[in-house]
Formats: structure tokens, C-alpha cells, sequence
């Protein structure tokens, strides 16, 4: 069974708006799965009902063998911790500084006291210290995170997700916000990072290119339904009209 | 372990201790400022610990139920409508003294910076800083007791309070049209009636209407300086220790209020 | 020349009708009430002479040799207002957790339970509180403070309530994401985003108590408001005079400071 299993997901939000309408996918362990569509597919919805930042209406996700759908709020919340989401908006704390921004990546298992006052373990400052090393920010931890660039921000966003080790990274375009150049750097950091951890990762994007070269396989998705899924080498051009162009 | 990673932890785990201890000071001078504080006030402390406690038995036996049917008698009812012609009265006259005084009181546009402008803007800070329930108290000496005094209060509390919305309005208004308007060769008070008070109009009505909500708010506790309205009975009933009944007429209060602000909150979003 | 530049030549003549019928109306109405106010319910006789009056007036100038007596009572009404402040800032974060709609823990129960303590705090003279304060505490600066605390909790509860629901939901979903509890999520998630707009608010609050304590004594809250009902019981014109310069003084600077303050945090 694969690490991350997701069956007939299916939401419809309360403006009525139909944004899933039965999806599967699965993820195997060391995966990069990359989900394809044009705005407004469903690609968001998907990824936030897997770790349920949008409630599924119907359907399963099983994460490593733990029913995600069926878990109660504090069960939950031990779920979420296993899982890292990196978001098109970086949404990091502009307030705060970079180090206490890539720190919160272990507020699930800080004590609450400590978290409050921001007291957080030796083990785990080191631990963030390395990461924004390996990421690039280790000169910025002191800064607060609205003082960064775009990309510097995401690269931020990456160090908090990973901070939690997670089993699997959820990243929700991660570079849509960002310049063609500055998005590839981005994309190659988190290929590299999730090779050398072994982290499978399931990833948005609306862009042909980033699919192709970052991921093993490709799900493409068109109005809230899967219309494909391949794995990245086998996946024909015309698989690729079908979202682009019968869609208009 | 990376080299610059162990710097920067070494500068962070120095950098926490600095900032904990510059916390930790800052919490003592609080309790040193906490304790000083009670001195000065002579806070009694063993009152302190045992307040919950009284309040709730004051709140539940002798503040509740409120007896409504005081509030009902034609006295009171009497006392209620004076109150609320008092904050209209006042309100009124008020806000016609302080239309030429916030010209006069905006920079932009007052026709003497020398003289008028000083002279106004200290009138609205001085109406502003003084409390209106102490001037009632001084008015109700020169003129007796009555709403007439009361009225006079509100006056001075509308100056202060619709003054300073009003000049910040007309500061803010488009010049362009001052400029228009002057190069017609328009003396000051053109300026005034046809660049000025066109573009603030309806800003002015909006502020009229709220500066009437909080003189009547301040219109119910004046009587308690005999400055007219229902605020007497209040004092009155408290003084003889029936706090049902003075209960009642807070209600009224409360209830008068909240009404007030629901109106003028509607009339504010309905006129524009 | 220039009425014709400017006159409206859209404006309806019906709408023109319309506008003066309503300031007929309004000025006739307020004319009633002018008369029943200061003819009908004054008693002019009894009020003297204008000459009597002004010369009623002249005792209040003020007694600046009585100021050294005023600045006691005055540091007192200014601590008043300061614990007043703190002890509203510790209440009203709870309960604007409670009515902010984005986060409340039970919408039924907790949201109205949350503004209706804000629609109770906010419609309420400072002095009816102190007067129920006083009547269960007795005299003395303990139940003013509270007084002060519990009218500007509703104020500062309302306005951060607003800006928590008006907060960018992105952090708060990333906190959420991690697996974070509640407390963390409010903590990290909401707090430094709403962090500014409540110190600028703590601050205008601040000015307003100020103005607030200094008449709490008059029901025996404490303060320069007690003193205040003693120097006019006794007919100590002067001094009474000399206090309202002194709090009028405290409070325009109180105002100033706290408008440069908020300023620079803007
Ligand atoms: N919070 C919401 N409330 C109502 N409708 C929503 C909400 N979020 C998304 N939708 C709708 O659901 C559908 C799918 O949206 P979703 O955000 O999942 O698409 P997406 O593929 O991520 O698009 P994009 O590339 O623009 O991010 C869209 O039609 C969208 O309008
Ligand atoms: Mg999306």
C-alpha cells in the first residue's frame, strides 16, 4: 500500500461551488507526485483536505496507515504534525523573525507554555539553524520575514515545513508567487531536500515545465475531477492538451 | 556540525539569555511600579481578595432584579424626556457654535492663521480636556439647578468633541476646488460655502448625528450634579440605598443607549 | 456669477422641496424643545441678574496658590487611569476571543456571550459603574479602577475582535498546519498580526481613562474627583477652578503624547 492514499475525495463548499468531485491519488514513499490543472481545478482543495484545512465531504485519506478522515480534533492534531504544507503565499509570520518563523514548525509538539513564551529546546533551535543553513537564510534569521525577498520567504516556508519532520510534504504552488527564475531555484531545493530525506512529496503546479522536471509522475486534474495519471515519462503531449486546451 | 551553524546558535542561546534577562528586569520594575502604586492609593489588599465575593452578592441580592415599575412613574418618565431634550438642545447649539470654529480651526482653510486659528483650536482642546460632568457642576453654581445648566454642558461637550472630528475633516478636502473657486477672485467666505462646505457636507452630518449619540450619553448622568435629566433619580435612589430601583433607571440608561447608537448608526449609513 | 458656476443644474426642485421640509420640520421641533428647556423648566427668577452671574463666575477663577495640593490627587487619577487600562487590556483579550467570528470557540454560545459583554461595557457611564463598585466596596481609587476597567473593556475588546477577523487567515492556516492546539495557533498565528492595532488602541484608551478618572471621585472613586466635590461643597470656588485647569492640563497633554505615540506606530 502507498504511503499516502487518497480515494473519492469529493467537497463542495458552501457557496456551492462543486471543487472536487471523487478524486484518487496515491503517493509511494519517495514519491514527487505533481498535480496538474488550470486555476480553479481543484489542485488547492485537494491538497487541504488531506491534511483537512478544508473538511472532505466524502471520501478517504490514509496517511502511512492512520485513517486522516476519521480522527477527532486532538487526533488530528498528531496527524498534522506529520505532515509539512508549504503554501503559495509562503504565510509566514510577518511579525516574527525568520528563526522563530522556521520554530513554529514545532509548535505540535512544543508544550503549550513553552510555545507562549517562545522558549522553544536547545535541540530543536539547532535543529532549526541547520535547516535555514541548508536552505540558504542562515545570514536572515534575525530578520523579520517581511524584510525578506520572495523567494528568500518561501525558502523560509520550506524550513518550517521540514522542521516538523514530516512524512510528507504538501506544497501548494509553491512558486506561483514568485519570478520563472527565482520558482526554479525554489523547485530545485525542494527536489534536492526531499531526495537526500527521503521525503515523498505531493506537489501543485500549474505550469508543463515544473511538472516535467520535477516530478515521477504527473495527476491531471480538470474541474475537480482526475483526468490522468502517469508517470512523468509516459506522459504524452496530448495528455497535456487535454487540460490546456479543451478546457477553453 | 557546520561551523556558521554553531556560531549562530552560540549568538542566539547569548542573544535569548540578554533578551530573558532585559524580560525578566522589566518584570520586576513592574511589581516594584505595582507595589509603589498600591501605596500611593492605599489600596486596602485583604479588600481586594475578597471583592469577587462581595460583588457577586451585591450583584445577585441587592442589585437584581431591578424594580422597572420606578422607572414607570410620571416623575421619572418626565425626568427621562427632559433628558433626552436636554442632549438635542445641547447637541444643537452646540454643533452651530463649533461649525465656524472648526473653519477657523483647519489650517488650509481658515481666514487668519495669526489670530483665529491659535484662538479656535485652543477653544476645542480646552472643551475637549475638560471633563463635562465638573463644568455641569460649576455651571449649576452660576445658573442653579435645571437643565439649563445641563444644556450648557453638552454645549461645551459638543465644541470638544464634534470641533476636532470637523477641522480634520475640512483639512482633509480636496484643494483643488479652494484653488478654483479663489482664482475666481471669491473672497473667504465664497471659498467657504462653495469649496468647503460642498465637499465636508455630508462628513459634517454624519459627525452631527454622532456627536448627538454621545451627548446623550453624557445627558443621563448629569442630573446626578443636578444638572437636569434622569441622572437625579439615579443619585437619589442610591443615596437612600434602594439599589433595585436605581437599578431600573440604569436600565433605562443602558436601554436608551443602546437604542441611540443603533439610530444613529442607521441614520449615519442612510443619509450617504 | 459664481452661484451659477456652481449651482447644480441635475438637482431635482422636488428633491429641493423635500430637503427644506425636513429642516422645517427639524427647526421647529428643536425650537418646542428650546422652549420647554430654558423657558419652561428654568426658573429665572431665582437665577439673579446677569450682574449676579458673572460676578457667580469670577469666584472660579482660579487659586493658583492651592495648585501644590491638586498634584497628590492628580498622580493618583493618572494611576487610576493607568490600572484601569491594564487590568481592561488582561479581560478584553478573552473576550475578544470570544467575539471575533472567525475564531470563536462555539459560535452559538461563546460569539453573543462576547459582544453582548462589549455592548454592555461600551453603553455604560464610567460613573454608573463606579457608583455599583463603590455600593459593594466602598470608597476609594480600588472600585474606580475597576470602574474604568470595565468601561474600556468593551472598546478594546470590539476593536480587536474586528481586527482579528480581519486578519490575513494565511499564517493561520500554516500554525493550524503544524498540528498546533488552539492556544498556539491564537498565540503565534493571530496575536503579531493584530499586535499593533491593540497597542495603538491600549494607548488611545490610556488618554480617554485619564479624562475618565478624573471625575470618578465625584461618586467616591478616587482621584482629583473627590477632592474636587469637596473644594465645591465648601464653596472653595477658586480651587475648584484650579482643578479643572489642572485636569484639563493632564488630559490635552495626556492626548498630545498619545497622538505622537500612535503616530509613530503607524
Ligand atoms: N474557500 C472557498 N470557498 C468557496 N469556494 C472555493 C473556496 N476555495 C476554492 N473554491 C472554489 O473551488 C474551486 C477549486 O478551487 P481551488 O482553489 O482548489 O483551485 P486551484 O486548482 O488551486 O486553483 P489555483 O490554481 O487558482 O490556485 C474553484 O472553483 C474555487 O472557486
Ligand atoms: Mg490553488
Amino acid at each position: 500500500m502507498a504511503l499516502l492514499e487518497i480515494s473519492q475525495i469529493k467537497k463542495t463548499y458552501g457557496t456551492g461551488e462543486v471543487a472536487l468531485k471523487g478524486v484518487d491519488v496515491s503517493v509511494e514513499a519517495q514519491e514527487v507526485v505533481a498535480l496538474l490543472g488550470l486555476s480553479g481545478s481543484g489542485k488547492s482543495t485537494l491538497l487541504r483536505c488531506v491534511n483537512r484545512l478544508v473538511e472532505p465531504d466524502s471520501g478517504q485519506v490514509v496517511l502511512d496507515g492512520v485513517d486522516i478522515t476519521s480522527l477527532g480534533k486532538s487526533s488530528l492534531r498528531n496527524a498534522r504534525r506529520t505532515m509539512g504544507m508549504i503554501f503559495q503565499e509562503f504565510n509566514l509570520i510577518d511579525r516574527l523573525t525568520v528563526l522563530e518563523n522556521v520554530l513554529a514548525g514545532t509548535l505540535g509538539v512544543t508544550g503549550t507554555l513553552r510555545g507562549i513564551f517562545r522558549a522553544f529546546h536547545g535541540d530543536d533551535i539547532q535543529r532549526a539553524l541547520e535547516l535555514c543553513e541548508r536552505v540558504g537564510i542562515i545570514d536572515h534569521i534575525r530578520k523579520r520575514a517581511d524584510q525578506l525577498s520572495g523567494g528568500q520567504r518561501q525558502r523560509v516556508g520550506i524550513a518550517r515545513a521540514l522542521m516538523q519532520r514530516p512524512k510528507i510534504l504538501l506544497v501548494d504552488e509553491p512558486t506561483s508567487s514568485l519570478d520563472p527564475k527565482i520558482g526554479r531555484e525554489v523547485m530545485d531545493l525542494l527536489k534536492e531536500i526531499t531526495k537526500e530525506a527521503h521525503i515523498p512529496m505531493l506537489v501543485s503546479v500549474h505550469d508543463i515545465f515544473l511538472a516535467k522536471n520535477y516530478s515521477d509522475r504527473i495527476v491531471g486534474l480538470q474541474g475537480g475531477e482526475k483526468i490522468f495519471d502517469q508517470t512523468t515519462a509516459s506522459v504524452e503531449a496530448d495528455s497535456f492538451d487535454q487540460i490546456y486546451h479543451e478546457a477553453s | 556540525m557546520k561551523e556558521n551553524v554553531s556560531l549562530a546558535f552560540d549568538r542566539h542561546r547569548s542573544e535569548e539569555m540578554r533578551s530573558g534577562l532585559w524580560k525578566f528586569v522589566g518584570l520586576l520594575l513592574f511589581i516594584a511600579f505595582a507595589f509603589w502604586s498600591i501605596d500611593v492609593l492605599k489600596i486596602p489588599i485583604e479588600r481586594v481578595l475578597g471583592m469577587f465575593g462581595r460583588l457577586g452578592t451585591m450583584i445577585s441580592e441587592r442589585l437584581l432584579p431591578p424594580e422597572m415599575a420606578f422607572a414607570a412613574q410620571p416623575r421619572v418618565v418626565d425626568s427621562i424626556v427632559e433628558t433626552i431634550e436636554m442632549s438635542i438642545l445641547g447637541a444643537v447649539i452646540g454643533t452651530i457654535i463649533t461649525m465656524p470654529l472648526a473653519w477657523f480651526a483647519a489650517w488650509n482653510v481658515t481666514p487668519s492663521r495669526a489670530i483665529l486659528f491659535p484662538l479656535s483650536r485652543a477653544i476645542i482642546v480646552v472643551t475637549r480636556g475638560m471633563p463635562t460632568l465638573m463644568w455641569a457642576m460649576v455651571l449649576v453654581a452660576i445658573f442653579g439647578f435645571g437643565p439649563f445648566a445641563g444644556m450648557l454642558a453638552l454645549v461645551k461637550a459638543s465644541i470638544g468633541f464634534a470641533g476636532k472630528l470637523m477641522a480634520e475633516q475640512i483639512e482633509a478636502i480636496d484643494m483643488k476646488r479652494v484653488e478654483a473657486i479663489r482664482a475666481t477672485g471669491a473672497n473667504e467666505l465664497d471659498v467657504l460655502f462653495y469649496a468647503v462646505i460642498p465637499q465636508v457636507w455630508a462628513n459634517w452630518v454624519g459627525i452631527i448625528i454622532y456627536n448627538w449619540d454621545a451627548q446623550l450619553r453624557n445627558s443621563t448622568i448629569l442630573g446626578f450634579v443636578g444638572a437636569g435629566g434622569m441622572g437625579l433619580y439615579l443619585r437619589e435612589q442610591i443615596s437612600i440605598i434602594e439599589y433595585q430601583t436605581a437599578m431600573a433607571i440604569i436600565v433605562v440608561i443602558i436601554v436608551m443607549v443602546v437604542l441611540s447608537e443603533t439610530a444613529s448608526h442607521f441614520l449615519r449609513h442612510r443619509l450617504y | 456669477m459664481i452661484d451659477a458656476a456652481i449651482a447644480n443644474p441635475l438637482r431635482d426642485p422636488k428633491d429641493t422641496f423635500r430637503r427644506y421640509t425636513i429642516f422645517g420640520v427639524c427647526a421647529v421641533f428643536v425650537l418646542a424643545v428650546a422652549k420647554d428647556i430654558i423657558i419652561d423648566e428654568t426658573d429665572w427668577e431665582r437665577m439673579g441678574t446677569l450682574a449676579e452671574m458673572v460676578k457667580t463666575a469670577l469666584f472660579f477663577l482660579p487659586e493658583w496658590s492651592f495648585f501644590p495640593q491638586t498634584v497628590l490627587p492628580l498622580l493618583e487619577t493618572l494611576l487610576i487611569a493607568l490600572w484601569g487600562t491594564i487590568l481592561a487590556v488582561g479581560v478584553s483579550v478573552p473576550i475578544a476571543y470570544l467575539a471575533a467570528r472567525n475564531i470563536t470557540p462555539m459560535p452559538w454560545i461563546t460569539y453573543p456571550l462576547g459582544r453582548g459583554l462589549i455592548v454592555l461595557s461600551r453603553s455604560t457611564h464610567e460613573i454608573i459603574f463606579a457608583l455599583i463598585y463603590v455600593s459593594a466596596l466602598g470608597l476609594g481609587p480600588l472600585p474606580g479602577i475597576l470602574a474604568l476597567a470595565t468601561r474600556s473593556l468593551g472598546f478594546l475588546a470590539k476593536t480587536t475582535a474586528e481586527a482579528i477577523e480581519n486578519a490575513d487567515p494565511g499564517p493561520i492556516e500554516a500554525i493550524e498546519a503544524t498540528g498546533a492546539n488552539r492556544l498556539m495557533v491564537f498565540c503565534f498565528g493571530v496575536i503579531p498580526q493584530i499586535f499593533p492595532i491593540f497597542v495603538g488602541n491600549v494607548i488611545f484608551q490610556m488618554d480617554i481613562n485619564i479624562r475618565r478618572a478624573s471625575i470618578l471621585g465625584l461618586v467616591g472613586g478616587g482621584g482629583i474627583g473627590l477632592m474636587f466635590a469637596e473644594v465645591m461643597q465648601n464653596l472653595y470656588y477658586g480651587r475648584a477652578g484650579m482643578i479643572v485647569v489642572g485636569i484639563t492640563a493632564m488630559v490635552v497633554v495626556g492626548e498630545f503624547i498619545s497622538n505622537r505615540v500612535r503616530e509613530r506606530l503607524i
